[in-house]
């Protein structure tokens, strides 16, 4: 058996972002596996545990990406498949890049995270899907084999459901999955070692970002002493009355 | 052609269809185009509503809902030629619209603002990096482009009834559909709510939920949770606000015993107005907030109750 997780690096959400000529300036963020992603590496791992087999991690985006795929490898995959490709690509461009190489593999499923923490898509595990011909379930919450099918739970826009898929197959990741592992010393010591084999994409993105602006709502920012609890709830609904004129 | 996905309930379209309509109408001026619209059902479907804002509807009943099934419908309805797709935004529609962008090799415009053509391109806003980013973004056409609910205005209907088109679909059987877990529905919904009433870990345990509730009551709102709430089994899922939850947009957001995670702040950080309780003065939700009070949530929350109940007096 053969689990692969399709991950990408992008910035920590704790970490302040700043906008330089009009683009998002990543140069002073702290750098991440991300954590949608994390949970498809965690279940590419147990899933080998259980069945045997080989976790291999691929990852799309810059030379410093190959940092994510390292955190893949010291949580425990066994190798990483590197698609070098600097700056923003669309997710149809994406699936494009990785289909060739997914191909090849001939993976029993593929993971990726539910959503990007960087471009807010919801779409490469549908667009991978597509590529490869495989059915797709998105935000799955629980994944086990059955022979060649497997078993997961998945959420819809309302509500939850069940259903038995045909492998090989797409699955996107939601929170409840599991609770990813820390990389271990030893673990990040034998990362070092491990192969990670790098790929050229020369395809260019369909969607062009123009401009990136940082639009925060200035809050008003009344913070109010709370103790004397009830003076401060009095003032607070008056103020949302008569000033917000919310309620 | 503009083809435009039409979403529904079974029995009427969801608002989100008429803002993704008025979207469709835009470009089809701009491209000098007709507009089509495609009606999935898994049984039944409002075809007599939907065919009100359409010259041409394509139809299929294709039984429980599956990403490949809904992209297959599209895809038919698509075979006579599209200069863009137009659907609603969810997260079904994110899953099945990246399916069909890849089928048609077209420039795909995720949970937009707005949109517009301009010069044979279409051109839109949307937010990125957990909602703190507003993007402007372009491409060339087939586009494929879904509609962030409440972003636009409704469409109104065109005054005559447009031709029904059945579609054959080919059967995609893949994947089999076992169980369903329905939402518990109960009042105001969530993401439609006006007031939101969130509680955090903060709330000490599930107890403190019923003010909460009592709260969201007074206020004609709906009840809202973090993840740290939900995992500690205080409260259903179905009620989870953020980056892996619901996201919502009330004019008035009250947040209680919460800490601030920007993974929560996805969620809810373009609510009109922002209140926050929590003990601690130097809690991030502090930095978003409009409104706040520095206190316990167990002492502010039922005395903001009474407060509120005195004002309706
Ligand atoms: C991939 C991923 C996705 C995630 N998605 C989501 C999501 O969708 N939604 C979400 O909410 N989180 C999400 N999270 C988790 C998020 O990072 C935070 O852990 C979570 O939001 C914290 O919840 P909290 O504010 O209730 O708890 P805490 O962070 O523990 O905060 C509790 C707050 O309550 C205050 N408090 C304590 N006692 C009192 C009292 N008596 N009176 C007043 N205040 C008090 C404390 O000062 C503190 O600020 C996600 C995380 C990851 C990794
Ligand atoms: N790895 C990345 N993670 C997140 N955003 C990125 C990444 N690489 C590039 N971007 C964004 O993509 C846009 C285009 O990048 P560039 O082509 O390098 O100017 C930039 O505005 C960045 O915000």
């Amino acid at each position: 058996m053969k689990f692969v997780a399709v991950i990408r690096q992008v910035p920590d959400g704790e970490s302040r972002l700043r906008i330089q000529g009009d683009r998002v300036d990543l140069s002073g963020a702290t750098l991440i596996l991300d954590q949608m992603d994390e949970y498809g590496v965690e279940e590419a791992l147990r899933l080998k545990e259980k069945h045997g087999g080989e976790a291999i991690v691929v990852g799309f985006g810059p030379e410093r990406a190959e940092e994510a795929i390292r955190t893949a490898l010291a949580m425990g995959m066994d190798r990483g498949i590197h698609v070098v490709y600097e700056g923003y690509a669309d997710p149809v461009t994406v699936a494009e890049a990785l289909a060739p190489i997914l191909r090849e593999e001939s993976p029993t499923l593929i993971l990726t995270g539910g959503q990007q923490a960087d471009w807010d898509s919801q779409a490469l595990g549908g667009a991978l899907a597509e590529a490869l011909g495989m059915p797709v379930v998105a935000w799955t919450t629980a994944l086990e084999l059955e022979g060649e099918t497997a078993r997961a739970k998945h959420d819809l826009d309302e509500g939850a459901e069940w259903v038995r898929v045909r492998l090989p197959a797409v699955f996107t990741t939601q929170q409840g999955l599991n609770e990813p592992r820390y990389p271990t010393l030893p673990g990040i010591m034998k990362a070092k070692k491990k192969e990670i084999k790098k790929v050229a994409f020369q395809g260019a993105s369909r969607v062009e970002i123009l401009q990136e602006s940082i639009q925060e709502k200035t809050r008003l920012q009344k913070i109010l002493d709370g103790k004397d609890p009830v003076a401060a709830a009095e003032e607070l609904v008056r103020l949302l009355h008569e000033e917000a004129k919310v309620i | 052609m503009i083809l435009v996905v039409l979403d529904h309930d079974g029995n009427k379209l969801r608002k989100a269809s008429l803002e993704a309509l008025t979207r469709a109408r835009k470009l089809s001026e701009a491209f000098g185009e007709g507009v089509a619209g495609v009606l999935l059902a898994e049984g039944q479907a409002p075809v007599e509503e939907a065919r009100a804002y359409v010259e041409t509807l394509y139809v299929a009943e294709l039984g429980p809902y599956t990403a490949e099934k809904w992209a297959a419908g599209i895809l038919e309805a698509a075979k006579a030629g599209v200069k863009a797709i137009v659907a609603p935004s969810s997260r079904q529609s994110r899953t099945y619209m990246g399916r069909v962008a890849y089928a048609l090799k077209a420039g795909l415009l995720e949970d937009t603002l707005e949109s517009w053509a301009e010069g044979g391109e279409v051109y839109a806003t949307r937010y990125a990096y957990l909602n703190r980013v507003t993007q402007k973004v372009k491409t060339a056409p087939p586009v494929v482009l879904t509609v962030k609910p409440n972003t636009t205005p409704l469409a109104e209907p065109l005054g005559q009834a447009g031709q029904v088109v059945a579609l054959p679909i080919p059967p995609v059987p893949t994947v089999e559909v076992l169980e369903r877990v329905q939402e518990e529905k109960k009042g105001v919904s969530l993401t439609e709510a006006n007031v939101v009433v969130t509680g955090g870990r903060g709330m000490g345990g599930p107890e403190a939920f019923k003010e909460a509730e009592e709260l969201a009551a007074l206020l004609g709102g709906a009840v809202g949770a973090t993840r740290a709430v939900v995992d500690a089994g205080w409260r259903p899922y179905s009620e989870q606000v953020g980056q892996t939850g619901k996201t919502v947009q009330p004019s008035l957001y009250i947040a209680l015993g919460v800490s601030g995670a920007v993974q929560h702040l996805a969620g809810m950080n373009k609510s009109k107005y922002i209140v926050a309780v929590n003990k601690d003065p130097e809690a991030p939700i502090f930095k978003h907030a409009d409104y706040g009070i520095v206190g316990d949530v167990h002492q502010v929350l039922p005395a903001l109750i009474q407060a509120v109940k005195k004002l309706k007096d």
